[in-house]
């Protein structure tokens, strides 16, 4: 009698407290988005740039995240590149930005907008 | 820690010479500068500033060696407005350029860019800027 493996999931992206209510604040007013889409373009100095959307609808090949209460769907393409990443919201006087903690990445540009893999 | 400190100066060095030979015919009365020596507010800039300045408060906007082109922008805050400063006011709100960061900046436009990924305060159209990076913190200058 073979026994069953209970595999480890993980989500592939996990939002911090801050990430989520900003989240939600930028959905409150928006009815007819479901959530917001993360994807990654080539672009800037080190390669690779974040892209952020608002989504009306989930494609075939999204990844789902859902915490607590609010939906993240995450490009194919971005996938294997976000697996694992905490998303983070930070907000100063001067700027208020979505910030990507990625385990994966090699290396960044100076602002931390551009990355490799 | 000390190689940034030595590059800081090297700059610093170098700004202070440049300008030796076009400065002397110039006023530096900020009164009397000319348009291209001035740096210009847009108005989402002017709006966000009113919005998140108290009275005194001044957006600080100074050059560092740094990023992945050479130079890079510094904004901060501050209250404090030294002998070197130059203050650019519009429409109540105001922000401080230090004389070395000016030769670097003179002739841009203050933008307040907002974003769903990120809302951030950016130079833009700088006239001494070669290319810069994408997220525009980081240029290199014309020689």
């Amino acid at each position: 009698v073979s026994r069953r493996k209970i595999l480890p999931t993980r989500a592939a992206l996990t939002l911090t407290p801050s990430a989520v209510n900003k989240v939600k604040q930028l959905l409150q007013n928006k009815p007819e988005y479901i959530g917001l889409k993360v994807g990654v373009r080539t672009r800037g100095c080190n390669g690779l740039t974040y892209t952020l959307d608002y989504t009306k609808e989930k494609d075939k090949s999204d990844e789902e995240v859902l915490q607590d209460g609010v939906r993240v769907f995450i490009e194919k393409k971005a996938q294997l590149t976000l697996l694992g990443t905490e998303m983070d919201f930070v907000e100063t006087k001067l700027s208020s930005e979505f910030v990507f903690n990625n385990p994966n990445i090699k290396g960044t540009c100076g602002c931390g907008e551009s990355f490799n893999i | 820690m000390r190689y940034c400190v030595q590059w800081h100066c090297l700059l610093l060095s170098r700004v202070q010479r440049a300008p030796l030979t076009s400065t002397k015919e110039e006023p530096q009365h900020p009164s009397s500068s000319s348009p291209a020596e001035s740096i210009h507010l847009s108005q989402s800039c002017v709006k966000r500033l009113a919005e998140i300045m108290g009275k005194g408060e001044y957006l600080r906007i100074a050059v560092e060696g740094g990023g992945c082109s050479g130079f890079q922008y510094k904004f901060s805050v501050d209250t404090v407005k030294n002998e070197d400063d130059r203050v650019f006011e519009k429409n109540g709100v105001g922000i401080i350029v230090d004389q070395d960061s000016l030769e670097f900046v003179k002739g841009s436009t203050i933008d307040f860019s907002q974003e769903l990924i990120r809302s951030s305060f950016q130079v833009l159209k700088n006239p001494q800027a070669q290319h810069g990076c994408s997220c525009g913190s980081s240029f290199s200058v014309q020689i």
